[in-house]
């Protein structure tokens, strides 16, 4: 477990660093829409961080930031309990 | 390339969510019957890894970024199976918390960047089958991730040029051609992201991937 939290520490220090440098361009599909004209609908359901902002936190960097942290551990944490749901109790016999 | 809500017409996303139901029963099967527990902590340190990364787009040209999909990256650590449930917790993180994709459109973005990302571990398979030397793999690496974005790419490109909103615009006659033309190039920052780390991965942590070469045969 011990290497797992250094590498979750890694993950952060990695959206520390280069968080700054992340481009802000539309991506491709973006790029498509706007060529053709096509304005992105209204967001059916808004998610509780839009546009990977942090509610409240006017600086951008912190706000995304905090909201990349926030994803980071959501994800492991979720990954964790469904890899752990999914796979096998014991080990395979052949081993 | 995560599509938003609104961009596909309900009976694509109604077909996509079933097909993408379909791959990730076939995948939770192979999980069940192929991986061990202790593989667990590094399913989720690689889902971590891949949604932080996801969130760093780089420039490309004109004004338009990509960022890495990573699903070869992850059928190389994880292998196919694993890679797609991955992946497909990834996605659904975003589109909860993040609106980053749509809830409809989950299906479509789940079989575009987790189905196509985690079979392009076959892909891999293919191209460095009887691989003599390191390099072959490292190409094949290269390939395959390329691949997995283009490929992923024409999938979305097809499901929004069907749909109305793109229809009314050209369709898939315009749609195919504009995808494919940025995502060959953000296909090249994949391959050359995925291919470094792995290669870096194997150079430094080299247990890593041999715990996966014994479960790779194992899983095929």
């Amino acid at each position: 477990m011990k290497s797992y939290r250094k590498a979750l520490l890694l993950i952060v220090i990695f959206l520390i660093v280069l968080i700054p440098f992340a481009s802000t361009f539309p991506d491709g599909l973006e790029r498509v829409a706007e060529s053709l004209g096509i304005a992105e609908p209204e967001p059916l359901w808004p998610g509780l961080m839009s546009d990977y902002a942090f509610p409240g936190i006017n600086n951008p960097y912190v706000s995304v930031l905090a909201a990349g942290v926030i994803g980071v551990f959501l994800v492991f944490s979720i990954s964790y309990v469904v890899g752990y749901v999914s796979t096998r109790k014991h080990k395979q016999t052949n081993e | 390339m995560h599509i938003p809500d609104g961009f596909l017409t309900p009976a694509i996303c109604i077909i996509m969510y079933i097909i993408s139901a379909v791959f990730l029963v076939w995948s939770w099967k192979r999980i069940k019957e192929n991986y061990p527990r202790s593989f667990v902590p590094l399913i989720a340190v690689s889902s971590a890894f891949i949604f932080a990364a996801q969130m760093l787009n780089f420039p490309i040209a004109y004004g338009t970024s990509g960022h890495l999909v990573g699903g070869t990256l992850l059928a190389v650590l994880l292998g196919p199976h694993a890679a797609i449930l991955s992946m497909t917790i990834v996605l659904m993180i975003q589109a909860i918390f993040f609106a980053d994709g749509g809830i409809f459109t989950f299906g479509a973005n789940v079989f575009n960047m987790a189905v196509i990302g985690g079979l392009s571990f076959y892909i891999l398979k293919i191209i460095s089958s009887g691989a003599k030397s390191q390099k072959h793999v490292w190409m094949g690496v290269f390939v395959a991730s390329w691949l997995s974005v283009v490929l992923g790419s024409l999938a979305c490109a097809l499901q929004i040029g069907v749909s109305p909103m793109f229809a009314s615009a050209g369709g898939i006659l315009m749609t195919v051609p504009s995808m494919l033309f940025w995502h060959t190039i953000i296909g090249i920052g994949e391959a050359a992201i995925t291919t470094s780390l792995i290669s870096q991965l194997q150079r430094l942590q080299p247990t890593v991937l041999n715990g996966l070469a014994i479960l790779r045969r194992e899983v095929l």
